[in-house]
């Protein structure tokens, strides 16, 4: 018998991360992503050339409107789907499985990538607009902008993750992230307020709190349930994406 | 030839009536479908060839072999392990799949260090560097897989999958879109590790392939274990199979009267416009029908195989 785990990820995780990073920034929708992540800059710029600095107005317009509402989850659904789903449709995830390394190993390191690249998007889109717009309001624009990336970094990990999950059960991941995205979050939420204990959104929203609220009403969720929600939601997907890949089987054929 | 790489793992310990590849009772099958069916058999050191017609369930052999899919039915072990349930088993085996698909932002190297990285290899560059050379892709390892041909990307794999010195190598039709010249260097670097003392087992639907360096070869059909042992005793049984040979001509019914009454011949049936004939001996057949639509004044306009696809010869040893 062989004996022995599988080997130390140690040198493997960087080398995953490495490639998916550069997988998932070579695909056209790389593109789509900047555009969008430029939104919050451009918004900016036409506020200050018609008004005068609007903390509160800017905020709850552009970062709670825009940015935490579409541009967040979009990038984490195309990063997060891609960074598992490419590899499981074109078949080079049999590279990474035929090699001795544990499962969580595999999985944590493509959500790390994913994450990484979401959340250098989005919260470089928060400071490129919050530099603008916010930060020269003073001390309350500081901490707007601090509450914002504080949201979109909790909000960012969990969507990630929950989308790196759903991409290794099923090839529909990025039609099932879109529409928990716009109609889950969009529409269900606003209209049936109990389930904002399954929306990552409000997780985001109420993590903001923690740090000041900008003129807005409070979350639905105090800030504390907020980040134990977010954490459960985290480990809980990437368990699950561990669990499948442990248990993954290449689809049929009769060859 | 150049020094295999030096692999950092801990020395293997098999007991050694173990068998690298194992597989008893196997079967696995999708809904309905039974793509492999009751297959057994054990490999040890040495070049196997997995032999079938597209269709056979070789893909699906090598992929419970890989541990890509678990059996339905029977157990699969590769060096005492079982590969769908212990990762630790892919320190010792290199997989090179069918399909194409590499990740082609990447160079050769880049490629295949990845490969030695992913095995936790201390000196990936060292280790990658050898494999490149190993498959003679040195003066393309600076460029993107993407812009191989599809001979260099099936070196490419090779490489990746060798780089850590596998005790046991898979390969899914290793030789798919290599020139000759490629295949024959391909070919004799498999024969070096083979010499070696690794077990590589790698599959084909080109009886020529498997001819050129299987000693011992498998024959899948429709999932099930046709014929397993050494080469040569299995050609001979394809060949020395009756033959079906369709035959057209302006008097089928004179044709086939003096065709039966050939020893060569086995049987003789009149079709619509046709006359079908079974042979042992196809060479010495060409002759005899000469002869014989000669003496019977027939004009011959049509005399051709009726089952010389791989298929058919499949099929014989199958039924037999």
């Amino acid at each position: 018998m062989i004996h022995g785990s599988p080997r130390s990820p140690i040198r493997a995780m960087p080398e995953i991360f490495r490639v998916t990073v550069r997988q998932l920034l070579g695909r056209r929708r790389t593109l789509l992503l900047l555009l969008l992540a430029a939104l919050p800059l451009l918004l900016a710029l036409v506020f200050r050339l018609f008004d005068r600095i609007d903390v509160q107005r800017y905020s709850n317009s552009v970062f709670d409107g825009v940015l935490i509402a579409i541009v967040l989850p979009l990038t984490a659904v195309l990063f997060g789907t891609g960074a598992f789903g490419a590899e499981l449709d074109e078949g080079t995830a049999l590279y990474l499985l035929a090699k001795p390394l544990p499962r969580w190993a595999v999985v944590l390191s493509k959500a790390m990538a994913a994450a990484a690249l979401t959340l250098l998007l989005t919260v470089g889109a928060i400071l490129a607009g919050a530099l603008v717009e916010v930060i020269p309001a003073g001390e309350v624009g500081v901490r707007a902008t601090e509450a914002y990336v504080g949201a979109t970094v909790v909000g960012g990990l969990c969507y990630v993750a929950v989308f790196v999950a759903v991409s290794m059960f099923t090839r529909r991941a990025l039609v099932i992230g879109i529409g928990y995205t716009l109609i889950w979050e969009g529409l269900l939420s606003s209209l049936l307020p109990g389930i904002a204990n399954l929306s990552i959104r409000q997780y985001a929203l109420g993590v903001g709190d923690w740090f000041v609220q900008v003129g807005r009403e409070p979350a639905r969720l105090p800030p504390e349930t907020a980040v134990v929600l977010s954490a459960v939601v985290v480990v809980a997907a990437l368990v699950l994406a561990t669990w499948r890949l442990m248990h993954f089987e290449l689809s049929g054929g009769t060859d | 030839m150049t020094t295999p790489p030096v692999v950092d793992s801990p020395p293997v310990d098999i007991a050694p009536e173990t068998p690298a590849i194992e597989l008893v009772n196997v079967a696995r099958w999708y809904g309905n479908v039974v793509a492999v069916n009751d297959i057994t058999f054990s490999l040890g050191p040495g070049i196997t060839g997995l032999l079938g017609p597209n269709g056979a369930g070789k893909t699906t052999l090598l992929h419970m072999l890989a541990g890509f899919l678990a059996p339905s039915a029977g157990t699969v072990r590769v060096l005492g392990l079982s590969p769908s349930s212990d990762p630790s088993v892919y320190r010792r085996i290199g997989l090179v799949p069918e399909r194409e698909s590499v990740y082609g932002f990447l160079t050769g190297f880049e490629y295949v260090r990845f490969n030695a990285r992913l095995q936790g290899m201390r000196d990936a560059d060292a280790a990658s560097r050898v494999a490149i050379e190993r498959v003679g892709l040195q003066d393309a390892a600076d460029r993107a897989i993407g812009t191989y041909s599809k001979g260099m990307r099936q070196r490419a794999k090779v490489a990746g999958a060798l780089v850590h010195d596998p005790q046991v190598l898979l390969l899914d039709e290793p030789f798919n879109g290599m020139d000759p010249r490629q295949r024959l260097a391909m070919m004799d670097l498999l024969g070096e590790m083979a010499a070696a003392g690794r077990t590589i087992l790698f599959s084909s639907h080109i009886l020529e392939e498997v001819e050129r360096i299987g000693t011992e070869i498998l024959v899948m059909v429709a999932g099930r274990l046709a014929a397993s042992g050494d080469f040569r005793a299995i050609r001979a049984l394809m060949t020395d199979r009756p033959h079906m040979i369709t035959i057209r001509s302006s008097d089928d019914r004179k044709l086939a009267t003096v065709l039966i009454a050939h020893p060569a011949v086995f049987a003789v049936e009149l079709q619509q416009n046709a006359v079908s004939v079974q042979t042992a001996h196809l060479s010495a057949f060409r002759r005899i029908i000469a002869e014989a639509s000669l003496r019977a004044g027939v004009r011959l306009t049509e005399v051709s195989p009726a089952d010389e696809s791989l298929e058919s010869v499949f099929e014989y040893l199958v039924h037999r």
